[in-house]
């Protein structure tokens, strides 16, 4: 499995051969026969934050119709720790309505996503977008994305510092390549200019995907365990002095393929808050040397470390950075969620956690978000912030603008209260759009959350939290092999139910049962409540008592996730 | 009555058989004359020495002059000029067919025999091709027609406001202008057959008293008997006895979120021998909503009555509501004439419903107008499928004054027909809507929505014959995603180098329409230059908006392009058209 000696991936070459991520997509965006671009340029785009998708749901009808498959883009947004301005906001509405199906999604890396948008309305979409001042570049690809940040606007501080370090990173690893702003902003190459280079990256940027998160605990809304590199924000006296350092973390596996698998990351120093950044440039740099670029399913920073040793990759690291890193200091996470609801913060400042099913913004009859969401947006005030868990943020509302607000929410339908399991739930996109979707997942979760909460109320559970996250492939964009319930789609209507994750998902969850359908989820997990509800100590999370009750083993690390299976299960 | 027709009796016969012929003539139907004269013809074709011109073998013989003046945008008046010729000169007459296109009215004006047929179109317009001539002789300008004879024959649809209103003007005009006026205008529906066919026979009948030997002037072509074999359908198969062809093919082309319900049928002509050319159309003989029969019956009081019932599926036009239709069933019942304008937007049903009399069924047939065919751009070539015919049919669904209402024959053929049923069709060539002679001459094709039809005609046939001219398509409709009508095959002809080039414009993708006269705005510089290397252009659709505004957009690129002021940019265009490279098929 070195990556050194094996023929490079196919993607390697594209990267090599894209004149820095250029390739030929300005020339596909004027063919106007196909709603597609070239195949090459279909692994280029992701670099800009774009992909080619189609709705799966036509699939079957197109091939009668004479018309290819129904191509649509989704573009990303690139939002640093998730904050929008509420003009940006509204910008960002009125490019889904113009240019894309009607919706907005938030997404577990805190940005938004436009669904559903034809090649003619791309470049519209994006210079939209960039007229209020934002961009897409690097929200996908082999390449830092978009990097998110613990939403804790109530505690000024520590939330400005972790931002902070958010949007210094993200500028940081930003490609230096004018690609972008040429294909899509019309930005006019300069002749005989000095020749580009992409000094932290390189000309074929990184093996893989690469994400990054900061926490403030004791919030782990951002997962800090399932990313490529996290930071964890350490307070002295109320001010973040600097962070520990956490690698290795990451979600993807295939289906039966053992050699992949999900990773909690290793917390492995501490760094002041000044040399953050610095951390964060070495190890990049230390992945785009070691990593495997000739299998991509082995890519990942999590697989480097697997592969080199922990200590090796450490010792690896402080060769190259300035100042070594300390040992890690004492941190305590208690949630990974967010709590619906206002929050007061600091004196005449308030804020509302507002509860997004699926991270979808859209109308429905009861609970009319996007309407709502332009009329808050329209009143000017505040800051728009997306969590990790595909919820809105309404921050910084001036207390005496607090009962406008309110008042809006109740007049929209928003102000309603979820019950405990609802309000934990997660689910990635997957059908129609996505094109690695196996089964449902944002379309069928809510469904499924109804039954299980008609279980859970029978139990007197109804408002006790637990984690359930679903995704429609195992590559897990949803990260449901940390959530206490997870489940990931193998099939239309079948998927693998995973138990055991931590509730501050500090913990990855184990196989419970495989191939099930609805009626089968149910059926496993009625009984599980009904004994956690008589047999829970004070304050134990279901993720917890799963393991204390023998119903699952308890994962420690990646190399594990797919060991110590119930006998049934082993294959 | 028709006037039966005789021959002159200058004809080359002896008297005897004058009248022998006169009298064998007099009791034969237009179709068997028809037949007649393209028998006569081929015999003589058939018979000349081989290599040797058919010459006469009497001098020349002298005829009175006669110039049939026709305007057509479907070409209905362009067959009834032929009609007339055929007539006029079986009556002696030397009959010569003039396009209003090719004509100025002081060309005209030199006419002492003057025939005019004059359609109407949309909203009280002249046809397209027509309207310099028009605008010319409505001018200050127009140049006295003292001496000239003239009659004038209008066609239009009673469902609109204006109907003949430009035979009306034109009839009133030429009086004006000094002419005179030897038969009355006669002002025909959609069923113009019969009526056009009576003033035709009447008009030539008169003329033939009229004229005088010493108007006669020596006819080069009168030993030959005009006989057009490219018009004449040979396979004989008319509105009234169509050719029953089985659909084989019946798929709907737009997607299922389309605001647009467009269908691909492939028909079967097989045994039919009926042989058309990419740009020809299919007549389709529809059969109305059986529904809609019995709402009509029910509203008339005759419900249950299944003769009728048949009379009204297969036979009349049951939708469209015209004023004289209010008028005539007010006069029958008594009911209050409803205001002016109120017939706009409703239909026959309305009518009924509105007044709810009980009519007998002569009552009822008797106000209901026959049913017409519909014509539709065939979109497909023989010498690529064969003997079949593919046509695109949108199936057309509104709702007006609180009731849904269908398209006839579009609904009949999407929705009432489906693969393996039979359809009754005839062919209606289309002359003025061929591709260019010239295999090496480059077209540009402007077809949005259903108007592409006879372009996917068009390259099939110059994919068939391995036609060496560029090929360009605009195309237009709604949504991008569902609206794409045949995108692979365009994708396949760009892949081979067939189709050179392919512009869209879909209107509904984004904030502000996007139609096709926006994409051939901003492909001016090319267009342009594609033009002035001689390529014909085709416009085939709506008439009223599109064609409108790509001729509007067209006369602007001219300029922008040619540094041209308007008249100039103008003048450019007639030229093109006049050369034959811009034609079109609106409807």
């Amino acid at each position: 499995m070195d990556g050194t000696t094996a023929p490079l991936s196919a993607n390697e070459h594209i990267k090599q051969n894209s004149n820095f991520l250029r390739g030929t997509i300005a020339d596909g965006l004027t063919r106007v026969e196909t709603g597609a671009i070239a195949d090459d340029d279909q692994q280029l785009t992701k670099f800009h934050g774009i992909y080619l998708q189609d709705d799966r749901d036509l699939r079957a009808e197109r091939g009668k119709q004479k018309m290819e498959k129904a191509f649509i883009f989704m573009a990303r947004m690139r939002i640093p720790a998730g904050i929008l301005t509420p003009a940006q906001y509204l910008a960002a509405e009125q490019v889904a309505l113009d240019r894309g199906n009607g919706t907005l999604r938030l997404t577990t890396r805190q940005t938004i996503q436009f669904h559903g948008i034809i090649k003619s309305n791309l470049r519209p979409a994006i210079q939209e977008m960039h007229e209020a001042m934002l961009d897409s570049i690097a929200a996908c690809g082999d390449v830092n994305r978009n990097v998110i940040a613990s939403v804790t606007p109530w505690r000024r501080n520590g939330h400005d510092a972790v931002t902070q370090l958010a949007e210094d990173i993200a500028t940081h690893l930003l490609p230096k390549s004018r690609a972008w702003h040429e294909i899509w902003i019309g930005e006019e190459r300069v002749a005989g200019g000095v020749e580009e280079d992409e000094p932290i990256y390189g000309r074929t940027y990184l093996p893989r995907k690469f994400k990054i998160g900061v926490a403030l605990p004791p919030s782990n809304d951002v997962d800090v365990f399932a990313q490529d590199l996290s930071f964890i924000a350490i307070e002295q006296r109320g001010r973040v002095i600097g962070y520990n350092v956490v690698v290795g973390g990451g979600m993807g596996m295939t289906h039966g393929e053992p050699e992949t698998y999900p990773r909690n990351g290793d917390v492995i120093g501490f760094c002041k808050a000044a040399d953050a950044v610095d951390v964060a440039e070495k190890i990049v740099t230390v992945q785009r040397d070691l990593g495997n670029r000739s299998n991509r399913k082995q890519a990942r920073l999590k697989y480097t470390i697997d592969r080199i040793g922990l200590d090796a990759f450490v010792a690896e690291l402080n060769a190259r950075l300035a100042v070594k890193l300390e040992p890690a200091r004492p941190y305590s996470f208690a949630t990974s969620g967010d709590t619906p609801g206002w929050m007061d913060g600091e004196k005449g400042i308030c804020h509302y956690v507002l509860r997004v099913e699926n991270g979808r913004i859209h109308d429905l009859p009861n609970r009319r978000l996007l309407s709502g969401l332009h009329a808050i947006a329209a009143l000017g005030i505040g800051r728009f912030i997306i969590t990790a868990n595909q919820n809105l943020v309404l921050a910084d509302i001036p207390t005496d603008r607090r009962a406008e607000v309110a008042a809006l929410l109740a007049e929209y339908g928003l102000d309603s209260s979820f019950g405990g399991l609802r309000r934990n739930a997660v689910a990635c996109v997957a059908l129609p759009t996505c094109g690695l979707a196996l089964a449902e997942s944002e379309r069928y979760l809510p469904d499924l959350v109804t039954r299980l909460e008609g279980e859970l109320a029978r139990n007197g559970l109804a408002e006790t939290d637990i984690t359930i996250r679903m995704t429609g492939c195992p590559n897990g964009c949803a990260r449901p092999y940390m959530s206490e319930i997870g489940l990931v789609g193998r099939s239309p209507g079948l998927y693998n139910l995973y138990l055991g994750g931590a509730h501050d998902a500090s913990r990855l969850s184990k196989l419970f049962k495989r191939d099930v359908d609805d009626d089968a989820i149910v059926a496993a997990l009625a009984p599980l409540f009904a004994a956690y509800a008589t047999d829970r100590q004070t304050n134990e999370h279901f993720g917890d008592w799963v393991i204390r009750a023998g119903i699952v083993q308890r994962t420690v690390t990646g190399l594990d996730f797919h060991a110590n299976l119930s006998p049934e299960l082993r294959s | 009555m028709p006037t039966s027709p005789q021959l002159p009796r200058s004809a080359p016969f002896a008297e005897d058989q004058i009248a022998a012929l006169n009298s064998v003539f007099s009791v034969t139907t237009a179709e068997q004359r028809a037949w007649l004269s393209g028998f006569l013809a081929g015999m003589q074709a058939a018979n000349a020495p081989q290599g040797v011109a058919a010459s006469p073998a009497a001098p020349p013989a002298r005829k009175v002059p006669l110039t049939i003046l026709f305007g057509t945008e479907s070409g209905n008046g362009e067959a009834l000029a032929m009609q007339a010729r055929k007539v006029a000169a079986k009556l002696g007459f030397a009959a010569k067919l003039v396009d209003m296109a090719d004509i100025t009215p002081t060309q005209a004006a030199e006419a002492r025999n003057l025939l005019v047929i004059a359609s109407t179109w949309g909203e009280g317009d002249p046809p397209q091709r027509a309207v310099d001539f028009h605008e010319a002789l409505m001018a200050d300008g127009a140049p006295s027609f003292e001496k000239t004879r003239f009659g004038v024959l209008a066609l239009g649809d009673r469902a609109y406001a204006q109907f003949c209103e430009i035979g009306r003007q034109m009839d009133e005009r030429l009086a004006a202008l000094g002419g005179t006026r030897i038969a009355d205008r006669v002002d025909c529906d959609l069923d113009y057959e019969a009526p056009a066919g009576t003033w035709i026979d009447a008009i030539l009948g008169k003329l033939n008293a009229e004229t005088t030997a010493d108007e006669a002037v020596t006819d080069e072509g009168a030993s030959i008997i005009h006989v057009d074999f490219a018009r004449p359908v040979a396979d004989g198969f008319t509105r009234a006895k169509p050719f029953q062809a089985e659909i084989t093919a019946h798929v709907r082309l737009t997607g299922s979120r389309s605001t647009s319900d467009t269908h691909h049928l492939e028909l079967s002509l097989e045994g039919s021998g009926i042989e058309y050319e990419p740009g020809d159309a299919l007549g389709v003989v529809p059969h109305n909503d059986p529904a809609l029969a019995d709402a009509i019956l029910g509203a008339a009081g005759l419900a249950g009555d299944t003769a009728l019932r048949s009379s009204l599926v297969e036979r009349l036009d049951i939708t469209t509501l015209t004023r004289k239709q209010i008028e005539d069933f007010c006069q029958l019942t008594g009911a209050r004439v409803p205001e002016a304008g109120w017939e706009t937007g409703r239909q026959v049903i309305d009518l009924l419903d509105a007044a709810a009399q009980r009519l007998t069924g002569a009552q009822l047939t008797g106000l209901l107008r026959p049913l017409p065919p519909r014509y539709y751009s065939i979109a497909s070539s023989r010498k690529s499928v064969g003997e079949e015919a593919h046509l695109l049919v949108a199936g057309l669904r509104y709702t007006s004054h609180g009731r849904d209402r269908a398209g006839v024959a579009s609904i009949d053929m999407t929705a009432r027909h489906r693969a393996g049923d039979r359809l009754n069709v005839f062919l209606r060539p289309n002359t003025h809507f061929r591709l260019p002679a010239d295999p090496n001459r480059a077209v540009i094709m402007i077809g949005p929505g259903t108007g592409v039809a006879p372009f996917r005609g068009f390259l099939q046939e110059r994919e068939a014959v391995g036609a060496a001219g560029k090929n360009w398509l605009v195309f237009g409709h709604r949504n991008y995603l569902h609206d794409f009508l045949y995108q692979l095959e365009w994708q396949d002809w760009l892949k081979d180098g067939r189709l050179n080039r392919l512009d869209v414009a879909f209107s509904r993708d984004q904030p502000a329409k996007r139609y096709v006269q926006h994409a051939l705005w901003e492909s001016r510089h090319d267009l342009y230059a594609w033009l002035k290397d001689g390529a014909a252009l085709y416009v085939c659709g709506d008439m009223n908006a599109m064609a409108k505004d790509v001729h509007a957009t067209l006369l602007r690129i001219i300029a922008d392009q040619g540094n041209f002021d308007e008249a100039a940019a103008k003048a450019e265009l007639d030229a093109i058209r006049r050369d034959g490279r811009y034609l079109r098929d609106v409807y």
